[in-house]
């Protein structure tokens, strides 16, 4: 793992002091607060999406026969693929469903799916990772040995074959646990490597001296120290998450029709990217815009939280 | 036979009646009613081909079996009975209406029957021969309608089990028993015994179950990435889901073979491509591509780009399958054992809708009937009248007599590819109050899990095509009650089984003159339509665009519109390319 | 080193067993059922049963992997009389879908994948690696904010949208290249170089931005080190400190994320190959995945895992050779 930091931040978030110069740091950083503007809009959109729906008119399954030529392969009619006071963002070709509606619905699954298996992971990852570390001995050794062995499934692949020979479930349930599953031995690296070097800190050592159980110390001594690495490796795991489940949806075996995710948005509008460009941009922009926000986001929390493993 | 709904079908379309007559939506449709993608219906477009050249095909995918024991899809009978083994009889190379009447291929003739048609014998034409230059036999004949019995050769068509003596139990030559019901009396000399008459025999051994292999050559389950030709070509090379190369058979005689007329000095398959890519290579057929034709039909979404284009229009035909894509409902258990609610679905489906989502009035046509048009004559009546794009107020008052004002909430059954028609029909359905959950199942498990009957959904969108020209290969296999299996169920979806049908069934099946039975089978297609175990929907066409350089090509009828590989081949042989 | 390198096979060979268990255990568990979807249209009982009995369905989960297991080192012969097949070292089994031996299958479709990789592996070091040193000795120029505002961009764009935008500019407007159409580079190097020349692009925009990033940021770190303050103080030539002694450790992060990243592309190619329609691996694997045939399933998914771990493995063992400090 190249992000496994060999050092702790000088001092740890105990009082107010060092987080509020983390924040006066990114509030300097024109990126972050246009990354932020962008998830949060994205956010917005996301838990908003019936409402923003119903503004628009359309429920995002509401085909629209009138919105599209039967006679071209269901080409929506109108300029930039049917753009119009009804349909804000145009139609989906073929069954002439709200793209407006569809793309707000989209962002709420494919976010839901991303953050869920994000959360899962990183609790996982992290519960696994300050186990591995402050234990050491036969616990580090099963977990590493579990770690290095989920890494080495080829986790693609896998995702595939269990979402395609999985039926009557909750797609998005299922989604979500397995994008999870194969996710956690990251973070769970960075952890350990981080909790291995606070374990032996001196105010780890008093605090243990003192006589606080291996729980009191865990969560009072080490887990406020990987706080920092686990939100910037956070915020830069999303967009993994994102991406992956686009290419589970690009590959015909995420949500079940007719919800949207983004990914499945992009898959079927491949097909018509010449044809229709704008059903294929839409999503794609989306898809980028979130991604790149997280990036940018996660850049500078990992600049300002964990400068000393500020790399790729 | 089951429309397959390979991955091959998630593509496709195809039909029945005139666009002219099938309902539109849209205010723009095409002046005169005629569909342009059907206006070489009946023609074979590019003129007749020059001898020579390499005929590339582009595929997206493998094909699902080449060993004539075991092929049983319409694109791959087509293309193995065409070009690499011959069967006893076969369909005449010719586009439109032609293409379903049998001409002799192995056989001197059509066979002849014995008074009660229980006995069949075929003569094979002298001077027949394999790529090695040893001659066909009646006994290779024999021996691979044997091997389609065996457990390690499954897949293929099932007529010779359903009709020959004594096949009960048979398990193929590999355990070294025979079949006593085929005899060989000389090597030339073919009788089947049958267990009960059957006028329309010769039908069936157009399947490739009627294909010879020779026992030397037979390999088992991998015969199939190597058959043995007896036809034009034979193989150079098969890399499954890649590339396959078809090079000349040096000893097939034209004399003795007045359907293939093997133009191409070679033929090059190569899969694995992506299915819009190939839809556009063969749109701007530039270069080596001018010299290829497409192995699925095309996209719908491509439509847009083929459709309006004159000079593209020219190389597009789009024959129909025959094939009437339904919705098929569990008559067996509430609440569809209730007609009323049954007519509520009948009433409610938009066909339009799935008319569009299938690729639009050029690749498909609305079903008014079971049947597909070609079995009527060439157009279906239209006996319920329902509007195209459906009755909500009819439906919901329906649901509302079943007393269900409430509406109802069931699941439906699609394969992969039917996706979008299925999307289409929720949609619908949901206007009147019926709300679908949409199971989607790969192709491969497709039939196996709407087969169990027990456990599946109450909806299952799926189709039937007659494996010739008969109402008796349609009606039977969908709605005889008697065919319905608790386990691998396959036709009768609708578990349908209803008395005065059946009896009616075997009235007609009884019946010694063709034109009387196929009128029978009309008026009792409409007669079930009321009683609505199923809504037909649409049939689809198989549009495929030729590249420029193509001629001789045309869909066949008998082989679901496929390009018929018999005559297809190049205007200028030097302008193609491997 | 050689205790080393025979603790670090074992280990490669007990992941590959626990990855075979797993798959074997998703697929023949759950309820799929290849005999029903091989026996096809109008399958009787009886048949479906001596089909089943002929994949050696009917025998117990354990036995059947048992027999998977010892299969692949000592061969196995299947089925019986006339079609009996042997299926030789090493046994994978055969295809349901059209009995080839799975291991023939793999080796026929690993060339196509291969290509994918090893090229656009190339183009993305190359651009990566030049674009990340560049910016990295620029630091903080107008030329490294571009090229990292630039990589962070290329990092997000979907790759769904870079290959069909490729596909447009390249191939639908300029004509300057063929649709992809795999060829083998035995056969005509010119044209497989050509037809592949967009999927590798495609990778590569993503790729190199990946690296950009990582070799910059892993560059300025190793210049800032002690040693290297030491060699330029001797009065080195800045180009021999870049080359001899920055870019040789600086490059140790890269090439970890290099090894994973090869070894993971197999597993990858699904994606791509699907986009592009190559019969390689990924698509192998996806066929095989619609049609239920579970051979081949078990055959591309321990290949992927081979591939991840082997790679891994020579990941660690290159280390010794480029960066000095480290020993086994």
């Amino acid at each position: 793992m190249t992000t496994a930091p060999a050092a702790a931040p000088a001092e740890t978030p105990s009082g107010s002091g060092p987080w509020r110069l983390a924040r006066a740091e990114l509030r300097r950083r024109t990126s972050v607060k246009v990354s932020l503007a962008v998830v949060a809009l994205f956010l917005l959109m996301a838990a908003g999406a019936p409402l923003l729906s119903s503004l628009g008119g359309h429920a995002p399954d509401a085909f629209d026969k009138t919105a599209v030529d039967p006679y071209l392969g269901g080409r929506p009619l109108g300029p930039l693929g049917g753009v119009s006071p009804r349909h804000w963002l145009g139609v989906e070709p073929v069954t002439g469903r709200d793209l407006f509606a569809r793309v707000v619905h989209g962002a709420q699954v494919s976010l839901l799916i991303a953050l869920t298996a994000t959360a899962i992971v990183v609790a996982v990852g992290t519960a696994a990772g300050i186990a591995a570390g402050y234990f050491g001995g036969r616990t580090d050794a099963v977990l590493s040995r579990l770690m290095d062995l989920t890494m080495s499934f080829p986790s693609l692949i896998f995702m595939i074959a269990m979402l395609s020979v999985a039926r009557d479930v909750n797609r998005i349930v299922l989604m979500t646990a397995v994008i999870g599953l194969f996710g956690w031995p990251g973070i769970a690296r960075v952890v350990r490597g981080q909790t291995l070097s606070l374990k032996h800190r001196e105010y780890v050592d008093a605090a243990r001296l003192a006589g606080a159980g291996p729980w009191r110390v865990l969560t009072r001594a080490v887990l406020p120290g990987v706080t920092g690495p686990v939100i910037a490796y956070t915020t830069l795991l999303v967009p993994g998450m994102i991406a992956t489940e686009a290419a589970l949806s690009y590959l015909g075996v995420g949500v079940r029709p007719p919800t949207p995710s983004w990914g499945q948005m992009i898959a079927e509008s491949v097909a018509f990217y010449d044809t229709d460009p704008m059903y294929f941009v839409i999503p794609s922009t989306c898809l980028f815009l979130t991604v790149l926000a997280f990036t940018l986001l996660g850049d500078a929390l990992r600049d300002v939280l964990d400068p000393r493993s500020a790399r790729a | 036979m089951n429309k397959r709904t390979g991955t091959t079908l998630a593509a496709v379309t195809a039909a029945a009646i005139a666009l002219g007559s099938a309902g539109c939506s849209g205010d723009q449709q095409p002046a005169g009613g005629k569909n342009p993608a059907a206006v070489h219906e009946g023609e074979a477009i590019g003129g007749t081909p020059q001898k020579g050249g390499t005929l590339t095909v582009l595929s997206n995918q493998d094909f699902t079996h080449l060993d004539p024991a075991r092929s049983w899809v319409m694109n791959d009978m087509d293309f193995g009975t065409r070009l690499l083994y011959r069967t006893l009889v076969t369909y005449k190379a010719a586009p439109g209406k032609q293409g379903s009447q049998l001409t002799p291929d192995l056989a001197t003739d059509l066979g002849t029957p014995s008074a009660d048609a229980r006995t069949w014998t075929f003569h094979l034409k002298p001077g027949v021969k394999y790529e090695d230059g040893s001659p066909v036999t009646a006994q290779d004949v024999k021996y691979n309608v044997e091997r389609s019995f065996s457990p390690d050769l499954p897949g293929g068509a099932d007529y010779a089990a359903r009709y020959l003596a004594g096949a009960e139990g048979y398990r193929g030559p590999a355990e070294g028993k025979h079949l006593d019901s085929v005899r060989t009396p000389d090597d030339r000399t073919i009788v089947f015994a049958l267990r009960k008459p059957f006028a329309e025999f010769p039908y069936a051994t157009v399947m490739p179950t009627f294909a010879p292999v020779p026992q030397a050559q037979d390999k088992g389950p991998q015969y199939d990435n190597r058959p043995f030709s007896s036809g034009p070509y034979k193989i150079e090379s098969y890399a499954r889901g890649k590339k396959l190369v078809l090079v000349r058979n040096e000893h097939w005689s034209p004399a003795t073979d007045d359907v293939r007329k093997a133009y191409p000095d070679r033929l090059v398959v190569v899969m694995g491509l992506k299915a819009n890519q190939i839809d556009d290579r063969l749109t701007a057929s530039r270069g080596a591509d001018a010299s290829a034709v497409s192995w699925g039909a095309l996209r719908p979404e491509s439509g847009a780009k083929v459709l309006p284009d004159a000079e593209v229009r020219k190389r597009l035909i789009a024959e129909s399958t025959n094939c009437t894509d339904m919705v098929q409902m569990h008559t067996g258990r509430a609440p569809f054992d209730d007609v009323r609610v049954r007519r509520a679905v009948q009433y409610a489906l938009d066909r339009d809708a799935v008319l569009t989502a299938s690729g639009g009035p050029a690749f498909n046509d609305l079903s008014t009937a079971y049947m597909p048009a070609s079995l009527f004559g060439g157009k279906q009546p239209d006996t319920l009248g329902i509007p195209v794009t459906g009755d909500a107020e009819k439906a919901k008052q329906l649901l509302r007599e079943a007393g269900k004002p409430d509406g109802l909430a069931t699941r439906m059954t699609v394969s992969t590819g039917d996706k979008g028609r299925a999307e289409a029909i929720q949609q619908s359905l949901a206007e009147a109050g019926i709300k679908v959950t949409i199971e989607t199942v790969d192709p491969s498990a497709f039939y196996a899990t709407i087969g169990d009957t027990g456990n599946r959904t109450d909806l299952v969108y799926t189709g039937w095509c007659p494996d010739y020209p008969s109402g008796s290969t349609f009606l039977p296999f969908v709605f005889d009650g008697r065919f319905i299996k608790e386990k691998g169920n396959s036709g009768n979806h609708s578990l349908f089984r209803d008395d005065a049908t059946m009896k009616r069934m075997d009235e007609i099946a009884a019946m010694t003159d063709t034109g009387e039975a196929a009128r029978a089978w009309q008026q009792l297609d409409g007669e079930i339509l009321a009683k609505a175990p199923a809504v037909p929907v649409l049939v689809r066409r198989w549009p495929l665009v030729l590249g420029s350089n193509i001629a001789g090509a045309y869909g066949h009828t008998s082989f679901g519109g496929q390009l018929d590989y018999a005559t297809a081949g190049l205007k200028d042989p030097a302008k193609s390319r491997d | 080193m050689i205790p080393y390198l025979g603790r670090r096979l074992l280990a490669v060979a007990s992941v590959l067993v626990a990855v075979a268990a797993v798959t074997f255990t998703i697929f023949y568990v759950l309820p799929s059922d290849p005999a029903a979807a091989a026996c096809g249209k109008s399958c009787s009982v009886e048949r479906l049963a001596a089909i089943r009995a002929h994949m050696g369905l009917d025998q117990p989960l354990w036995r059947q992997f048992a027999d998977f297991v010892t299969g692949i080192f000592t061969g196995r012969t299947m089925g019986s009389g006339r079609y009996a097949l042997h299926c030789a070292f090493p046994c994978l089994g055969y295809s349901y879908e059209n009995s080839e031996a799975v291991w023939d299958l793999l080796m026929d479709r690993l060339p196509v994948s291969a290509s994918l990789a090893l090229g656009a592996a190339v183009l993305w070091l190359v651009l990566g690696l030049g674009a990340g040193v560049t910016a990295a000795l620029r630091k903080d120029t107008l030329t490294d904010r571009a090229l990292m505002t630039g990589a962070v961009a290329a990092a997000s764009l979907p790759v769904y949208f870079t290959s069909m935008m490729l596909i447009y500019g390249l191939v639908r407007t300029a004509g300057l290249l063929a649709y992809p159409q795999y060829v083998p580079l035995t056969g005509d190097p010119v044209r497989w170089a050509s037809n592949l020349l967009l999927p590798w692009l495609a990778l590569a925009v993503l790729y190199a931005a990946m690296y950009a990033r990582q070799s910059r940021s892993s560059m300025i770190e190793t210049m800032a080190e002690p040693y290297i303050r030491t060699a330029r103080a001797k009065g080195l030539p800045r180009r021999t400190v870049v080359v001899k002694h920055g870019l040789r450790a600086g490059m140790t992060p890269v090439l970890t994320l290099f090894g994973m990243d090869l070894g993971g592309l197999l597993a990858g190619a699904v994606i791509t190959e699907s986009i592009f329609g190559l019969p390689g691996i990924g698509r192998l694997f996806y066929g095989a995945l619609s049609t239920g045939d579970q051979p081949v399933i078990l055959g591309v998914t321990l290949l992927a895992a081979a591939f991840i771990v082997v790679a891994n493995l020579a990941v660690d063992l290159l280390y010794a050779v480029v960066d000095p400090r480290v020993r086994y």
